[in-house]
């Protein structure tokens, strides 16, 4: 037979594209829910990671049940929140129900399409709020969740990830501690411009900035606009007066006020 | 013979004919990916598990490929095999988290140049058991290199072996530290001229004259 002819080389390729292309179906079909297992725990570990709950290689290393476990024990509440700040429903704490990264995706394209959206808030009893941010970095999606004091201000701590930033550059959003633990202590401020953001140098001093990455220009910008996307998103939400009672902490705010 | 070759396809890859001191090959990934031994002896096992079963594969489709795309029929079976790879990593529990600190170097094991490269000067010309082999001991030769830069870079950079301290905190006490430089890519570089000085000054064959 003529290995070389134009028919014989078409036939081939496209069968060769179409076995490998069942084989991957197979295994993606068979691999698929012990994945999604997998992607749920870190998630968790993540948003318990920006909540100042043990960092996230304990939680690799404790694997995913005792995960799980932590965030059904310490959880008070996990709501869904609209642009209006009203709540649109509950997240089952038992089942840990949380937003994957697609879901948080979809909600970002109805962020930007102006479309109406329902972002999640998960309340600890120890009244810190996580609530996540999702946009486009350089070479894919980052995404990450900043964990909030109960005066909705203040910022506990902050955990971020990415899909294929440059490992040693943008790839630091994750990996670099010293990144992530600029966030600790900071302030959300409405009355600025950009409520939060990621600047060149110049962060020093300022309440409601920390500093970009050397070397990963694009990767910092794309945080710094996802963060102040998202944080609009939730502008009311973090107002309103529910949320603070919620965390238990919303009496003692008021009295101070008054 | 036959058993003598079968010996030398074998053992050439691992020691005089290794892919990274000698051949220079899969050098990008040996730095990236050597600052744990966790990480490393992954990387190492899903290189030789690549390397073996796409040489197998390719071996047996040697007769029926086309010549003129047989580039792109290897590269979709090395890519198959990677993704496969992947996919087993993120789906166990105790892989997840090195697959996802390994983030995009176990996607690029496809670039490795080991793996085309035995495909197309091995694998094609000889039957498939000793392509196997063939590509198995190529990836152990990787392997075996990345871990012993692995051994070096997490002992004297995070003072540990397999995540287990092994500097008595004695140590730390009395003034030692760790060294952050060990940590970084350059290193690995210095590591890795200095295996293949060893390498040289051992097997003298390898001089050039």
């Amino acid at each position: 037979m003529n290995t070389n002819s134009n028919i014989y080389t078409v036939i081939y390729t496209a069968v060769v594209v179409v076995i490998v292309a069942a084989v991957l179906a197979f295994v993606s079909q068979k691999l698929g829910p012990m994945q999604a297992a997998n992607e749920k725990a870190e998630t968790v570990s993540q948003i318990l990671t920006a909540a100042q709950f043990g960092d996230k290689e304990s939680w690799a290393e404790k694997g995913n049940a005792a995960t799980l476990d932590f965030y059904r024990e310490n959880v008070e509440k996990a709501v869904t929140v609209n642009a209006k700040g009203e709540e649109t429903g509950v997240l089952d704490i038992q089942k840990v129900a949380i937003y994957s990264v697609s879901q948080l995706k979809t909600q970002n394209y109805n962020i930007k399409d102006g479309k109406d959206f329902e972002l999640p808030v998960y309340i600890f009893k120890n009244g810190t709020k996580v609530i996540p941010v999702y946009g486009a970095g350089l070479w894919g999606p980052v995404w990450g969740y900043i964990a909030l004091e109960p005066d909705n201000r203040s910022i506990v701590g902050a955990y971020f990830d990415h899909e294929g930033e440059t490992p040693g550059l943008g790839g630091k959003i994750k990996d670099d501690p010293s990144f992530r633990a600029q966030f600790v202590g900071k302030q959300i401020d409405y009355s600025d411009a950009k409520p939060f953001s990621i600047i060149k140098g110049g962060a020093k001093g300022k309440a409601n900035a920390v500093d970009a990455i050397t070397g990963a220009t694009m990767t910092s910008k794309g945080l710094d606009a996802a963060i102040v996307e998202w944080l609009g998103a939730y502008e009311h939400a973090l107002f309103l007066e529910e949320l603070f009672k919620m965390a238990g902490e919303g009496e003692t705010l008021n009295n101070e006020e008054e | 013979m036959a058993n003598s070759n079968l010996k030398e396809t074998i053992l050439n890859p691992i020691f005089k004919g290794n892919p990274i001191t000698v051949l220079v090959l899969g050098i990008c990934s040996s730095l990236a990916v050597t600052v744990e031994l966790k990480g490393a002896l992954v990387m190492a096992l899903s290189v030789t598990i690549v390397t073996g079963l796409s040489s197998l594969v390719c071996s047996l489709l040697r007769k029926t490929i086309p010549n003129r795309v047989r580039i792109i029929v290897q590269l979709v079976v090395v890519a198959l095999m990677v993704i496969l790879v992947d996919q087993v990593l993120k789906a166990f529990e105790a892989t997840y988290a090195i697959d996802k600190s390994l983030s995009v170097y176990i996607g690029l094991i496809i670039t490795n140049c080991i793996v085309m490269g035995r495909i197309e000067a091995f694998a094609l010309g000889n039957k498939p058991v000793p392509s196997l082999l063939d590509g198995l001991a190529n990836g152990a030769g990787y392997g075996m290199i990345l871990i012993i830069v692995a051994f070096f870079r997490e002992l004297l950079g995070s003072g540990t072996i397999f995540g287990f301290s092994v500097v008595p905190d004695a140590a730390y006490a009395a003034g030692y530290m760790n060294n952050g430089l060990v940590i970084l890519p350059p290193f690995a570089l210095i590591l890795l001229g200095l295996i293949i000085w060893i390498h040289r000054s051992i097997d003298k064959d390898l001089q050039e004259k």
